[in-house]
């Protein structure tokens, strides 16, 4: 258990982590998403995939309110949240919950990895200097980095980089982790590194909710794949069924037009 | 078509070395065609012959000592002995001659801190300069002003280098935290205070400095409370700081663009609130960016401080040019010449000094 990558589950074990009724929003009259419905069970692992434009962004960046929504209700780690009450204070809360980890890495150029790792609970969460930097060593060692701890950013390869990122979202101790697009911006060759350590997160049971391209990835990690399409969710299987068995035309011209990996 | 395969690797080898010998490379260099040779040789010729003039008027017919004027008969050479004579004006102006170890202690610390902020202009260092520009000046005001154990000086007495000095460092350090805050007010989320930033930056960017000069000198005082009479000098400073904060402000507003909306968002998400990312992650990195252009205003700034002499502050112009009409000075145009051309040099080693910390800066990056 303490070796654990993933932070301890919550106290609140068997509430839904996530769940979002009905949610709807738009950017100036562009209707970005559309009647979104989804429950993340904690430990669930949730690949969402669909056509580029589709909102698979915007959903998981609605998640933890960096995409305020217009309509609709969403519940994130016991934070309540409603249309018209997104404040900065809600944001801060449901923040404190989510990790996210982000397709440009969005790593902080002028620190450290170490310091990257350690500035959100020292600053945001209040946990004392040498206890951060006790769990920061911990997870740079467990995504293989804690040899480059002193080093920026600039210093590191772009896998290198976005593993990184991953500790430094656990270092918060989340209960879910958002990854939008996490590979995308990689070259081919570090991909891999990447999608190795977020499957050891998933092995032991973190919560996630990943935005990717990666097929063959969601049959080994996911639990449940979503379509997206213009906003909306098309289709909701586990890996096996939606990937042999799709349901809607869309999917399958999706899939179609997949290069078999 | 067949395929290939290689089977050995190719070996690094060194560049091959150039053969044209260095005569033809300089012919080539200075003279690569007709039109431009002339050009090159034309040019040269000026030069040589400038040069030549300026040689002979500030070294060789110049003349180094004496006491007045009668020291230097003549207009045909440069006189020193103005400048040399008169050290004591230009350097510190009217300073109580018994407390003159007080400003040596200023420009001592200056050069100090000067000296150690070049030698080491990494990134890491770069705030604990700006630190020191700004506490430096209040150091030096109160250290010159002086009160209880030190006799009072008022602002009055000061002069020459000394007060280009304070002037310089007391508008950056005002100037630099205010414009800050000016830029982040540029982009509140309250459409008062941005509007009221916005109207504040762009008026002071749009009126002339003596303008504002003049206004601080003489429209100033009739505002103020009858009891509170703050002295010219300081006046003058106040001013300068407005107008160098709006300038800072612009700069300071271009670094803060520069930090993308990722780091910003990748701050939220590891729990941050906004006010600890603006302190932690998006100022360090803007500051850090906008450091050459700061470099940039505070030459700027000191060449500003000129202008202080059209208001009667005895700044180092001022000095130069009250010592060309004191009596034993007075009569010779020369006096008045060499001096202008000593500023000139003054204000060219301290400003192209921090034009080339500058360039440092921004070439490590």
């Amino acid at each position: 258990m303490t070796n654990k990558l993933a932070a301890p589950a919550d106290a609140n074990a068997g509430a839904a982590v996530v769940q979002m009724n009905a949610i709807n929003k738009w950017y100036g009259t562009y209707h970005a998403l559309r009647d979104i419905e989804l429950v993340v069970m904690p430990g669930e692992r949730i690949v969402i995939c669909g056509p580029s434009g589709s909102g698979k962004s915007t959903l998981v960046r609605t998640v933890n309110l960096l995409e305020p929504f217009q309509q609709g209700h969403l519940q994130v780690c016991g934070v309540e949240v409603g249309a018209d009450a997104i404040t900065r204070a809600a944001r801060l809360a449901v923040n404190r919950r989510v990790g996210m980890v982000f397709q440009q890495f969005n790593l902080f150029p002028h620190m450290t990895a170490l310091q990257n790792l350690t500035v959100g609970p020292v600053w945001g969460n209040g946990v004392s200097r040498t206890e951060a930097h006790a769990l920061a060593m911990h997870y740079l060692e467990r995504v293989g980095l804690s040899a480059h701890a002193h080093k920026h950013p600039a210093q590191l390869s772009g896998g290198q980089q976005q593993r990184v990122a991953i500790a430094r979202t656990l270092c918060t101790r989340p209960q879910v982790v958002l990854f939008d697009e996490p590979t995308a911006s990689l070259d081919p060759e570090m991909v891999n590194e990447v999608l190795q350590t977020m499957e050891a997160l998933a092995a032991e049971g973190m919560t996630m909710l990943i935005v990717t391209h990666e097929m063959g990835f969601a049959r080994r990690v996911a639990d449940r794949v979503i379509f997206m399409d213009q906003g909306q969710i098309i289709e909701t299987a586990p890996p096996d069924d939606f990937f042999e068995r799709p349901q809607s035309a869309r999917l399958r011209t999706f899939l179609g037009q997949l290069l078999p990996h | 078509m067949s395929s290939f395969v290689r089977s050995t690797l190719i070996e690094a080898r060194p560049a091959p070395v150039a053969v044209v010998p260095t005569l033809t490379r300089w012919r080539r260099t200075w003279f690569p065609s007709l039109a431009m040779g002339v050009l090159s040789l034309l040019l040269l010729v000026l030069l040589v012959v400038a040069g030549w003039h300026f040689f002979g008027w500030a070294l060789v017919r110049a003349h180094w000592s004496g006491v007045s004027s009668s020291a230097c008969p003549g207009d045909d050479g440069a006189c020193w002995a103005f400048i040399a004579a008169r050290w004591k004006p230009w350097l510190v102006g009217d300073y109580p001659s018994d407390q003159l170890w007080r400003a040596w202690t200023c420009f001592a610390i200056f050069a100090l801190f000067w000296g150690w902020a070049v030698r080491r202009a990494q990134g890491a260092s770069q705030q604990r300069v700006l630190l020191g520009f700004v506490l430096m000046p209040v150091f030096f005001f109160l250290l010159l002003l002086g009160s209880g154990v030190l006799p009072f000086v008022p602002p009055t007495r000061w002069g020459g280098l000394l007060l280009t000095l304070v002037a310089t460092l007391a508008t950056f350090a005002t100037a630099l935290p205010l414009g800050l805050l000016l830029a982040l007010g540029r982009r509140s989320r309250l459409p008062i205070v941005r509007w009221l930033c916005g109207a504040f930056v762009e008026g002071m960017r749009a009126v002339p400095l003596l303008v504002l000069l003049f206004i601080a000198a003489t429209l100033l005082p009739m505002f103020l409370p009858a009891g509170l009479n703050v002295d010219l000098f300081t006046r003058a400073v106040v001013a300068f700081a407005l107008f160098n904060a709006a300038m800072a402000a612009e700069v300071f507003r271009g670094g803060l663009q520069t930090i993308g909306l990722g780091q910003r968002e990748a701050a939220t998400t590891v729990g941050l609130s906004d006010l600890a990312a603006l302190a932690l992650v998006v100022l360090p990195q803007a500051v850090t960016a906008v450091v050459p252009a700061l470099v940039n205003i505070m030459i700027s700034v000191v060449k500003e401080t000129t202008l202080l002499s059209v208001i009667g502050v005895n700044d180092l112009l001022g000095a130069i040019e009250s010592g060309a009409k004191s009596p034993e000075w007075n009569g010779e145009s020369n006096i008045l010449t060499s001096g202008h051309v000593f500023l000139a040099l003054a204000y060219f080693i301290i400003c192209w000094g921090l034009s080339r910390y500058s360039r440092r800066l921004e070439a490590r990056r």
